[in-house]
C-alpha cells in the first residue's frame, strides 16, 4: 500500500509546469492580443481584417485540435522541433492571444473616443495618445476579463497532458496508474486547481481594487 | 509703442477660405470664409446641424475638408506637407463633453499636454500647469481627479487643459451646452476673464448674455453657410434673415431674456 506522502511531492512537483504553462501562455496571449486589439480600434482596414481572422479561427478550434496540429503538424512542417512544454506554451499563447485581444479591444472601447481625440488636439501623435491616455485606463479595466482568462488558460493548461507535459494532471495519472488507486490522487489534483484558481483570481482583483481611480465608476 | 501694440491686434491669426465639406453626399460646409484676428473673440451661433461644430473640426484637421483653406499665422494648414500635430499645438480646443482623461488629476490633465507635446520637464509642467490652475479658479483641486470635479470644475479643467499649451487660438466647442444650469455661469466667467484677456478665440455658444459681452462678431450659420455677420447686438437684435430672427427668438424663449 502506497501512503498519499509518498506522491504528493510528485503531484506538487506538477504545479511548477501548469504555472509555466499558464505564466508563459498569458505573457505571449499579452504580447500578442495587445497590439492585435489596438490594431483592431486604430489600425487600417487591412490590419482589423488580420486581427479578425486570427481571432476568429484561434476562438473557433478546440484547444486540443491546435495543440495536435501544432505539435504534430505545423511546427514540424516548418522544420521545428519543438518539446512538448515550449509548443504547448505557444499553442496556449497565441490563442490566449486571440481571447485576449477581444478583452483589450473592449476595455479600449469602453474609455471612449472623446478622450483619444482630446489628447490627439494636444498635440498628440496616434502613438502617444494610445500610450498615454488609452491605455493606461483600459488596462485598467481590462484586469477583472484578464483575471478570467487567467482562471481559463488554467484549468485549459490540464490539457497538455495529452503531449506529455509534466503539469499537474500529468503526473497525477502517472500516480494513479501506479497505484491503481484513483479517488484520491485526482482529489487532490482538482483541489490544486481549486487553489490555484482562487489565489490567481484574489491577487488580481486585489490590484484591481488598488488601482481604481478614485471617484470614478465604470460601465463595461 | 501704441503702434505696435495695434499693430499686433490688428493681425491675422486665422484665415478660412471658401471651406467646402461633406459626410456621405450631404454637403454640411458650403463655402465659409472669415478671418480671426489677434485678440479677438469671435461668436458663432446658428441651428443644430447648420455646420459649426464641423467647422470647428476642420479648423484643427480632425476632420480634413474637402475644398477651401484654412492658415494658420501666415501658414497653410490644408497643404498635404503639413505636421498635423505641430499645428494642434498651436490650436486649443475645448468639448462640449470636457474630455478630461479620467485617470490623470486636474494638474495633470493640464500637465500632460506640456511634459508630452512640448517636452517640458515635470516639476517645470507642474509649475506651469498650477498658474493655469490658478487663472481658472481651480488651485485648490488641482490633485483631485475629473470623477470628483463637478461639471463646471471639469469644464474649467478643460480651458486650462488647452490653455497651457499657450496656443495661437482656443475653439470652444459649445463649452457650456452639457452643464447643469446652475454651473453655467462659472465656466462663462472664466471665458470672459480669458477674452477680456485677449486670448484669441472661436466660440459656438448659445449664451446670448455673454456673446453679447465679449464677442466681438458674431457669425451666424445655416444650412452650410454664414449668412449673417457683424457685432453680437446688431446680428441678435436686428437680424435681417428671416431664419436668425425666428432662431434668436427662440433662444430668448428657451435661455429667458436675463444676461449672463
Amino acid at each position: 500500500m502506497v501512503s498519499v506522502v509518498d506522491y504528493v511531492p510528485y503531484i506538487l512537483e506538477g504545479v511548477l509546469w501548469t504555472l509555466g504553462l499558464v505564466g508563459g501562455g498569458l505573457l505571449i496571449g499579452f504580447i500578442v492580443g495587445l497590439p492585435s486589439a489596438i490594431a483592431q480600434v486604430y489600425g487600417h482596414r487591412f490590419l482589423k481584417i488580420m486581427v479578425e481572422v486570427y481571432a476568429w479561427f484561434f476562438r473557433s478550434v478546440p484547444l486540443l485540435v491546435l495543440l495536435f496540429l501544432f505539435y504534430w503538424g505545423i511546427f514540424p512542417a516548418l522544420g521545428f522541433k519543438l518539446d512538448p512544454l515550449t509548443c504547448s506554451i505557444l499553442v496556449l499563447g497565441i490563442r490566449s492571444g486571440a481571447y485576449q485581444s477581444q478583452i483589450f479591444r473592449g476595455a479600449i472601447t469602453s474609455v471612449g473616443e472623446g478622450q483619444y481625440i482630446a489628447a490627439r488636439t494636444l498635440g498628440m501623435s496616434k502613438m502617444r495618445a494610445i500610450y498615454h491616455i488609452v491605455l493606461p485606463q483600459a488596462l485598467r479595466i481590462s484586469i477583472p476579463g484578464w483575471a478570467n482568462e487567467y482562471a481559463i488558460i488554467l484549468k485549459d493548461s490540464a490539457i497538455c497532458f495529452t503531449l506529455g507535459v509534466m503539469e499537474i494532471l500529468t503526473r497525477t495519472r502517472y500516480v494513479v496508474m501506479a497505484t491503481l488507486e484513483p479517488l484520491i490522487p485526482y482529489f487532490i489534483a482538482g483541489a490544486l486547481f481549486i487553489v490555484l484558481t482562487y489565489s490567481g483570481t484574489k491577487i488580481l482583483n486585489t490590484i484591481y481594487d488598488k488601482l481604481k481611480i478614485p471617484g470614478l465608476i465604470w460601465r463595461m | 509703442m501704441e503702434d505696435v501694440e495695434s499693430m499686433v491686434e490688428d493681425e491675422i491669426v486665422l484665415k478660412v477660405e471658401d471651406l467646402y465639406k461633406s459626410y456621405n453626399n450631404v454637403i454640411v460646409l458650403k463655402g465659409i470664409s472669415f478671418e480671426v484676428r489677434r485678440g479677438e473673440t469671435k461668436i458663432i451661433c446658428g441651428p443644430s446641424g447648420s455646420g459649426k461644430s464641423t467647422l470647428l473640426r476642420c479648423i484643427n484637421l480632425l476632420t480634413k475638408p474637402d475644398k477651401g483653406m484654412i492658415w494658420l499665422e501666415g501658414e497653410e494648414l490644408t497643404t498635404r506637407s503639413i505636421n498635423i500635430n505641430k499645428v494642434r499645438q498651436k490650436i486649443g480646443f475645448v468639448f462640449q463633453e470636457f474630455n478630461l482623461f479620467n485617470h490623470l488629476t486636474a494638474l495633470r490633465n493640464v500637465s500632460i499636454g506640456l511634459e508630452v507635446v512640448k517636452k517640458m520637464k515635470r516639476e517645470e509642467a507642474y509649475k506651469r500647469a498650477m498658474e493655469v490652475l490658478r487663472k481658472v479658479g481651480l488651485e485648490e483641486h488641482a490633485h483631485k481627479y475629473p470623477a470628483e470635479l463637478s461639471g463646471g470644475q471639469k469644464q474649467r479643467v478643460a480651458i486650462a487643459r488647452a490653455l497651457a499649451m499657450n496656443p495661437s487660438i482656443i475653439l470652444y466647442d459649445e463649452p457650456t451646452s452639457a452643464l447643469d444650469p446652475q454651473l453655467i455661469g462659472e465656466v462663462l466667467e472664466v471665458m470672459k476673464a480669458l477674452a477680456r484677456e485677449k486670448v484669441t478665440s472661436i466660440v459656438v455658444t448659445h449664451e446670448m448674455g455673454f456673446a453679447q459681452s465679449v464677442g466681438d462678431e458674431m457669425l451666424f450659420m445655416y444650412d452650410g453657410k454664414i449668412i449673417e455677420r457683424g457685432p453680437p447686438e446688431e446680428v441678435i437684435h436686428n437680424p435681417k434673415t428671416e431664419i436668425a430672427k425666428k432662431f434668436f427668438e427662440r433662444i430668448q424663449e428657451l435661455y429667458g431674456r436675463e444676461k449672463r
